[in-house]
């Protein structure tokens, strides 16, 4: 009986625990929500809408709202190579005019942005399940290839 | 945040299910039934985990389900109301060798069904011989002999 009383006290301790890991889920802690961040500056600003944590196998759609408060002559959207690798990339809406590599980024050329006017960029992906771990998304908006704004983001996959 | 939400609607229509169906199919397994209980199963999973392949989402949803389920054994066992709800409450099928057929009725069960259970559990030979016959809230019928 004694032991029974002492395996009880441990269930329920760990029935706490697994409350505590569901809470957390509820709060979002593993994903997949998606974030929005934004920057802006007095040429542009930049909203990117996308998870900040996920989990393998989950497909979601990321989404970059480029506004130009100045003419954008050459608008290039810069990512880090962590927007694609342990992903599969299922579509890119609308289809840039130009995808290139800058320096190991991902450089989506979308041309002339004038001013007033936005751009809406949506890039499908599925998360692989071995893409585990903390991964850098800055994002850059450059006007060719002079840089206007950056956002700071990371992306945390879980297991 | 969304699977452990999937997973819990999925607890509660399932719940609400079983006891919409009646409890025979819970005891009784016909292939109706069985049909019934391997597909929600497979389309509850599809909807609870959708492309989610990770262990995270395993323990998200199985979590979710496994504290559900200690909820409602704590309220039914807390609240008897709310026991009723959820688990029913028994139905007398026969009462001193006498059918009660509205009940049969409402369960579905035949009494070719009854007397086969009664001479299952008990031996008996005739609907005569029972003193009782319940059907309990786990779908099983328990068969109480004259003396």
């Amino acid at each position: 009986m004694v032991g029974r009383a002492w395996w009880i006290n441990v269930r329920r301790i760990l029935l706490a625990l697994l409350t505590v890991v569901l809470l957390l889920g509820l709060l979002n802690v593993f994903g997949q929500r998606p974030h929005s961040s934004t920057s802006s500056t007095p040429r542009a600003s930049l909203k990117v809408y996308a998870p900040l944590h996920a989990r393998s196998g989950l497909a979601y759609a990321a989404r970059f709202h480029i506004t130009a408060h100045d003419d954008i002559k050459d608008a290039f959207l810069v990512l880090d190579p962590g927007w694609a690798e342990g992903y599969t990339v299922n579509g890119l809406a609308p289809q840039p005019l130009t995808e290139a590599s800058r320096n190991g980024r991902l450089a989506y050329g979308f041309g002339h942005i004038p001013a007033g006017q936005s751009l809406i960029f949506f890039m499908s992906l599925q998360v692989n399940p071995t893409n585990i771990g903390r991964r850098s998304q800055n994002v850059e908006l450059d006007d060719g290839e002079t840089p206007i704004l950056t956002i700071h983001r990371n992306v945390t996959i879980f297991p | 945040m969304d699977i452990v939400i999937r997973a819990a609607v999925a607890y509660l229509f399932i719940l609400f299910l079983m006891r919409v169906v009646g409890r025979r199919e819970l005891s009784s397994m016909e292939p109706s039934d069985l049909i019934l209980l391997v597909v929600i199963g497979d389309l509850v999973q599809n909807g609870v985990t959708q492309s989610d392949y990770s262990v995270t989402g395993i323990v998200l949803a199985a979590g979710t389900i496994g504290m559900l389920a200690t909820l409602t054994a704590w309220l039914t066992y807390k609240w008897s109301r709310i026991r009723n709800v959820v688990e029913g409450e028994p139905v007398i099928l026969v009462e001193d060798g006498r059918l009660i057929e509205r009940n049969l009725k409402n369960e579905r069960l035949t009494p070719d069904e009854l007397m086969e259970q009664a001479r299952l559990q008990q031996g008996v030979e005739s609907l005569d011989d029972v003193k009782w016959a319940v059907l309990e809230t786990s779908g099983a019928i328990s068969i109480v002999k004259k003396e």
